[in-house]
């Protein structure tokens, strides 16, 4: 034994300098982690329009805001509370909300229920923020929205689950996989000569909701639907492709609802096995609006590939709001690893609506306050949406209801179709119109 | 059901990943046989080796080829490396226990890998290989030479370490080794030796069917990782002795998951394909070794 321990001693060295030494090279490279950052380089516009006194620092009593994003492997959306963080770290540097800096408790959660219900009340009773912003979870929404129903808190936060939509409480900036889904359904089904469509999404909890909005949107058209589901991560996407297809046929359309890296695995594989212009049209949910699977997919996607964009693709469009999240990303966003993205955008986007509501409150910064101010947001222009965006009294929220559709282009995500609202023909976007008035 | 028609791209699609799941599964059973270490990070050890020569061609600009020899280059010495330090320093523990260590290995990899090359913010990587732009037809049946590349793989490597096993002395000195290393070392084999030699083909193996998984199903490090499953299923079917049997069993495990593709009704439990598989076996392998013994008893 006494043999082993200079032997494991030396063993641990030896893997941990070869180790370290892929990480040294890989780091010291524009690619891996560092790429992401290389692209926000492109813009020298200046941080201090993101406050009221440009350079001067805030120094009141900070305002405790909350959030709580999913961190897996495979599943990471804690760049959106990342770059909520850089922005309100902006907003501090620059005078802050009436002098008062803006504290992030930014929490992580591995879809665990009993620690998500956990953090929302550490961030209650330890934190004592007053409000939560920036969440993003596949299962936060599920689990905590009868205790912020309870404890009043109007939450602004980025959905996956049903009740990110349907619950009072919960406003979001994204309008999440179901309703993206309908957009690229909507969009497929106006190509001519589109007979059927084929909706496949990764077999997770929410499945039935996710694919609910698109026979009602197809049956307008007449066009047939087919609901697939595949386990996830996908260990043989050459199958998963070849049966799409040959579901589809040549009149039909493929709608995906997966996360990049899985439907960069069934797009590839129709690639590499000739078939990705055996069938109409392939289209996307938001998730694959990344510049990321826009330069790893050939030519051959070029107009092929419709993306539903929930958010305003950043690359032609140069708007004060577009600049200052570029910026803001370039100077204070070192923890957000994915750089210029939908999810980053979401960050900002709910960073933005936080800080007009907290400039909206008279008087104190008290829980009730804030949240108030967060309902009472309405007809705000965040810059990034298609419409201004609404939190309002309302018993369902679908805040982000009209979006953009882009198509790969030599490796750019570019705009195919500019602003386009979701149909009511979606029983719950139907609900929503009613709601709001529409 | 789909026709008959319908079903023919599914084979070709599961004899190729049949294939490298042989290439791996074969890899496994000869380490296990020379050294007794069940490899629980050859899926990792690849996967790392794939994405190293995704950001050499990406980032660094150099050759596919040189990149790809990294990758294998990478995936043995790492191996190697493992092989000597703790695989000798594990030799005289329970199999279970070098096998966990292997499979700390393996965590570690994917943690440094998960750390290294995100999936956040939509992050995405994809190594294609020539090969696949390029092939020919059976009847309306498209075959790419990737998918030729892993399944001739496959036969061949199992075909020549049958045959390295049996006539080479270094083959000879690993199935020495297998049934007793310290017999075997009195005799003057060269145990580090032989012992570096299987790691460094384990190694190479894993560096190869990292490239062509990453090709053939993803560049993505958890999935390649436990990929690892259905060629260990493969290897536990071969009851990590017989490389024939683990190289069918891997081709019917990548035959049987793509075939089932298309069927709606079962589609979803494709996954759970080598398990299935591996537990039939296995009960049947026991019943007859049980059987054997009562003869033997007799």
């Amino acid at each position: 034994m006494s043999k082993h321990v200079p032997l494991l001693g030396r063993s641990i060295a030896v893997l941990a300098v070869t180790i370290g030494a892929i990480a040294a090279v890989v780091f010291s490279t524009s690619g891996g982690v560092a790429s992401a950052h290389k692209v926000v380089a492109r813009t020298a516009s200046s941080t201090s329009s993101c406050g009221p006194k440009p350079g001067h620092k805030a120094t009141g009593k900070p305002i405790p805001v909350g959030a709580i994003d999913t961190k897996v492997p495979g599943t990471d959306f804690s760049d959106i509370e990342n770059m909520e963080g850089a922005y309100f770290a902006c907003v501090n540097a620059n005078g802050g909300v009436k002098g008062h800096p803006i504290k992030l408790y930014a929490l992580t959660e591995q879809i665990t229920p009993a620690s998500v219900s956990a953090d929302a009340k550490k961030l209650v009773q330890t934190d004592h923020v007053v409000a939560v912003s920036g969440s993003s979870s596949i299962i936060e929404c599920s689990v905590d929205y009868k205790y912020w129903q309870q404890q009043g808190y109007k939450v602004i936060a980025d959905g996956i689950a049903p009740e990110c939509y349907s619950t009072p409480n919960y406003a979001d900036a994204n309008m999440g996989p179901r309703f993206s889904s309908d957009g690229a359904a909507q969009y497929v089904e106006s190509i001519p000569g589109v007979k059927k469509i084929v909706f496949d999404q990764s077999n997770v909890p929410g499945t039935a909701y996710n694919e609910g909005g698109i026979p009602p949107i197809a049956k307008l058209k007449g066009l047939p639907v087919q609901a697939d589901t595949d386990n996830v991560p996908i260990s043989n996407g050459d199958s998963v492709a070849e049966r799409l297809v040959q579901e589809a046929g040549s009149t039909g359309a493929v709608v995906l609802n997966f996360t990049p890296p899985e439907a960069l695995i069934i797009l590839q594989a129709a690639q590499k096995l000739g078939i990705a212009a055996n069938v109409k049209a392939w289209a996307c949910s938001t998730p694959c609006d990344t510049d990321f699977l826009a330069s790893s997919l050939g030519s051959v996607w070029n107009n092929k590939l419709f993306v539903n964009a929930e958010l305003t693709p950043p690359d032609p469009t140069h708007t004060p709001t577009m600049n200052l999240y570029e910026a803001i990303l370039k100077q204070y966003g070192k923890d957000v690893s994915g750089g210029i993205g939908s999810f980053s955008q979401m960050g900002f986007v709910d960073g933005e609506i936080l800080v007009h509501a907290l400039n909206n409150v008279k008087g104190a910064y008290t829980k009730k306050a804030v949240n108030k101010a967060i309902e009472n947001v309405h007809q705000f222009n965040t810059g990034m949406l298609c419409a201004p965006w609404t939190y309002g009294p309302y018993k369902l929220h679908i805040a982000n209801h009209i979006d953009y559709t882009v198509t790969p282009n030599n490796g750019k995500m570019v705009i195919k179709q500019g602003c386009t609202k979701i149909s009511a023909a979606d029983p719950l976007m139907e609900a929503y119109y009613k709601a709001i008035g529409q | 059901m789909p026709s008959w028609q319908n079903f023919q791209p599914f084979l070709v699609i599961g004899l190729a990943l049949g294939g490298v799941y042989a290439l791996s599964g074969v890899g496994m059973v000869v380490l296990y046989r020379a050294t007794g270490v069940l490899n629980l990070s050859f899926g990792a050890v690849g996967a790392m080796g794939a994405l190293i020569a995704w950001q050499a061609i990406n980032s660094w600009g150099l050759p596919q080829g040189i990149a790809w020899l990294i990758c294998v280059a990478f995936a043995a010495v790492l191996t190697t490396l493992y092989g000597l330090v703790f695989g000798a320093a594990l030799a005289k523990r329970d199999p279970v226990v070098k096998a966990v260590a292997t499979l700390g290995l393996a965590l570690i990899l994917l943690g440094v890998m998960d750390l290294l090359w995100t999936t956040s913010g939509g992050a995405s990587r994809s190594l294609t290989l020539p090969t696949d732009s390029s092939g020919f037809q059976i009847s309306s049946l498209t075959v790419d030479w990737t998918q030729v590349i892993s399944l001739g793989l496959g036969v061949a490597l199992t075909f020549f370490t049958a045959i390295f096993l049996r006539v080479t002395r270094l083959g000879t000195a690993m199935r020495a080794m297998a049934n007793d290393r310290e017999i075997t070392a009195m005799l003057g084999v060269p145990v580090t030796r032989v012992l570096a030699a299987a790691w460094f083909g384990c190694g190479v193996l894993a560096g190869v069917a990292g490239l062509l998984l990453a090709d053939l199903v993803a560049l993505d490090a958890t999935t390649l990782t436990f990929l690892v499953i259905s060629s260990l299923a493969a290897a536990l079917i071969g009851q990590l002795r017989s490389i024939a049997v683990t190289f069918i069993a891997a081709i019917v495990i990548g035959v049987v998951d793509s075939m089932i593709t298309p069927i709606n009704s079962i589609t979803n439990y494709r996954d759970m394909t080598p398990f299935v598989l591996a537990v039939i076996a296995l009960l049947v392998l026991s019943g007859r070794s049980t059987v054997s013994l009562e003869r033997g008893g007799i």
